[in-house]
């Protein structure tokens, strides 16, 4: 077991460093250095030339690379072209905003994908096994940025039942301390702060959540509909188990196994699928700042956000690996 | 005991029963028959139909020219003036007063196009390297093992970076314009289309009929490219389907970050849709229509892939 999990992690290493290395790359290639960004546009030649020296730009790429690993070791991802504050700095104030949305789309997902894929399953062929099938297919189908736009519309600006952009109402006089406005309102008994910011992060949860929770659904029930069919189901049923008795301990038990890998693996890309959520509703996560960084050349920003984002990702990998071969032997073998 | 003669035409029979029950047929003769039958696959065949029917014959549907601002003294956008459906517009004018069915059919062209090269690029390319991995792992013995491993950690690291965010940065990298969609968009597919190449290739690698190939003293590129690969092909033409449909939702996706086509001659629906959110609240018809041509499109795709898994899986043969 041990002997997996090392394995295991150590695999992760050179997918770690090799994208390091692509991704410094990659940034160094991009049109029109940060000299332009910076810059005001009527910027002569010289001043550019100046600015490009000043920030180590002109050295040799390798070395370039070399002093940006040996940073990135020690913690120091370089500073924001944008607000001039590091990046790790600039990363760790818009994670939170990111996490406690990804964390709403998943909980929306799991709480309503599970339930409806189990019961489609159970009622295969039924009018709300067709609904759970349909409504999933076309939430795959939807673009997330438009189900954000008219979310937005209807039930925040035309409805006004929720909050139409920010993280939080401007009024509220809450307490920070981690960052997390739910998790800091609860802490602090500011129980409007820790409301409001629920009440904000709703919306965008919401169409967030419709890619997992179309996926979890149709996991659950394909799943349930295979265990269904095994011969341990139908000998518990014939030796007259109570329902519930089957429901739990037989057959989601054994269905849920494919389901826990796709939410592993869907939390992950739900931090990067924020980008499109977290514009249409001002939310000021990690995703909005990437854009903008796009927009400015902000390379260090660029660089470092993607790489830790793709960092958590392999973690996350890693980690539902792990938690696969704890619930199925079988997998340590191979 | 039956003799040997009995037992040879009992056999023959057999064989001949099989033949008019239509078993043994090809895997994906027998698909095709399967999918026939199927309403999701009949569904989805319809939807892509009618789509490219449109994309084709578009000047031929469209009454006027995408372009044309021929009613641009009916639309105010900043006053919140617009003109939804009449009887000349049946989808109303967009913010420029121009048609927007007209725009919708030109459109489709263009979405079909984004749509194809993006899932081909990523097909080509990942099939490629999946291949290569995929048959280098089954037959190159020790060194193709280690083939395998280099170019599977190379599409790890790319699976490692979401997709959004592998387009945004090639996006990034190559500029605005319709051709950075459609790499940016296609890119994001290869590792997909490599892993799922290469396991389904190991998967056959390993199976009776390979060995007695092998064992016949066949050639390994011909084992590779006569016997697995072929019988490889079914998830990653599956996936090639449905790949259209996310290649389409991306594509708009692209746009709406202001990543997508530029030119305002060429209607696409995903520019379309991205550009008519600011008007949103004063005429919704203008994002509805591109968005809902981009559902259904991409509706009809997944159906038809769907349809094409469950048709291909042995687990649910007859």
């Amino acid at each position: 077991m041990l002997r997996f999990i090392t394995r295991r992690v150590l695999t992760a290493v050179p997918t770690l460093f090799g994208l390091s290395v692509l991704l410094f790359f990659w940034v160094r290639l991009l049109p029109g250095g940060p000299e332009y960004a910076l810059l005001p546009e009527d910027a002569s030649a010289e001043q550019r030339a100046a600015l490009r020296r000043a920030m180590g730009l002109d050295d040799p790429i390798l070395v370039q690379y070399g002093r940006f690993a040996l940073q990135l070791l020690q913690g120091d991802m370089g500073t924001s072209l944008q607000t001039g504050r590091p990046v790790l700095t600039e990363f760790w104030m818009k994670f939170p905003a990111t996490v406690e949305l990804a964390a709403m789309a998943m909980l929306i997902a799991v709480a309503v994908g599970i339930p409806l894929g189990y019961l489609a399953a159970r009622r295969r062929g039924g009018a709300l096994d067709a609904l759970a099938v349909g409504g999933s297919l076309l939430g795959i189908c939807t673009p997330v940025f438009f189900l954000a736009f008219v979310l937005k519309l209807v039930f925040a600006e035309q409805l006004g039942l929720f909050p139409s952009a920010f993280r939080q109402s401007p009024g509220i006089d809450a307490t920070r301390i981690t960052g997390f406005f739910v998790v800091d309102g609860i802490a602090t008994r500011e129980w409007d702060a820790a409301a409001d910011a629920l009440m904000h992060l709703f919306l965008p949860g919401l169409a967030l959540s419709s890619i997992p929770l179309a996926v979890i659904v149709r996991m659950t029930r394909a799943s349930v509909i295979e265990v269904l069919g095994e011969d341990y189901v139908r000998t518990a049923e014939a030796k007259g188990l109570r329902r519930g008795t089957i429901r739990t301990r037989h057959v989601l038990r054994n269905a849920m196994l494919p389901v826990v890998t796709a939410i592993g693996l869907l939390s992950g890309s739900l931090l990067a699928g924020a980008v499109l959520t977290e514009s249409v509703f001002a939310f000021g996560g990690i995703g909005e700042f990437i854009y903008a960084a796009t927009q400015t050349r902000d390379y260090p920003v660029l660089l470092g956000f993607i790489l830790i984002i793709a960092t958590v990702y392999v973690l996350i990998n890693l980690l539902v690996d792990i938690s696969y071969s704890l619930l199925d032997p079988r997998v340590r073998v191979s | 005991m039956p003799s040997r003669t009995q037992r040879i035409d009992r056999l023959a029979e057999l064989v001949a029963a099989r033949r008019e029950d239509g078993e043994g047929r090809g895997v994906w003769r027998e698909a095709f028959a399967r999918m026939r039958r199927d309403p999701m696959a009949i569904t989805g065949a319809a939807i892509v139909g009618v789509f490219l029917l449109v994309a084709v014959l578009g000047e031929l549907i469209a009454p006027y020219s995408p372009t044309a601002q021929t009613w641009g003294a009916e639309v105010f956008p900043n006053r919140n003036v617009f003109v939804g459906p009449r009887a000349e517009n049946w989808l109303g004018l967009d913010n420029l007063g121009r048609d927007q069915f007209s725009r919708m059919v030109i459109g489709a062209r263009q979405t079909l196009l984004v749509g194809v090269v993006a899932a081909g690029l990523g097909f080509t390319a990942g099939a490629l390297l999946g291949g290569v991995s995929g048959a280098a792992h089954t037959l190159g013995g020790r060194a193709g093992r280690r083939i395998d491993t280099v170019l599977m950690r190379f599409t790890d690291m790319m699976l490692a970076l979401p997709t959004l965010l592998l387009a945004v940065s090639i996006a990034a990298l190559l500029g605005q314009g319709l051709t950075t969609v459609m790499v940016a968009v296609g890119a994001a597919q290869i590792p997909i289309f490599a892993r799922l190449l290469r396991g389904a290739m190991i998967a056959q690698g390993s199976r009776d009929y390979v060995l007695a190939a092998r064992a016949l003293g066949a050639r390994r590129r011909r084992i590779a490219l006569a016997h697995i690969l072929p019988n490889s092909m079914g998830p990653v033409l599956v996936q090639l389907t449905l790949s259209l449909a996310t290649a389409i939702i991306d594509a708009a996706a692209l746009s709406y970050l202001g990543l997508g086509n530029p030119d305002p001659s060429v209607p696409e629906w995903g520019t379309m849709l991205a550009d008519a959110q600011r008007f949103l609240g004063g005429a919704p018809q203008l994002a509805v229509f591109p968005a809902l041509a981009i559902i259904v499109t991409a509706l009809g795709f997944t159906l038809m892939g769907e349809a094409m898994r469950e048709s291909l899986d042995p687990r649910l043969r007859n």
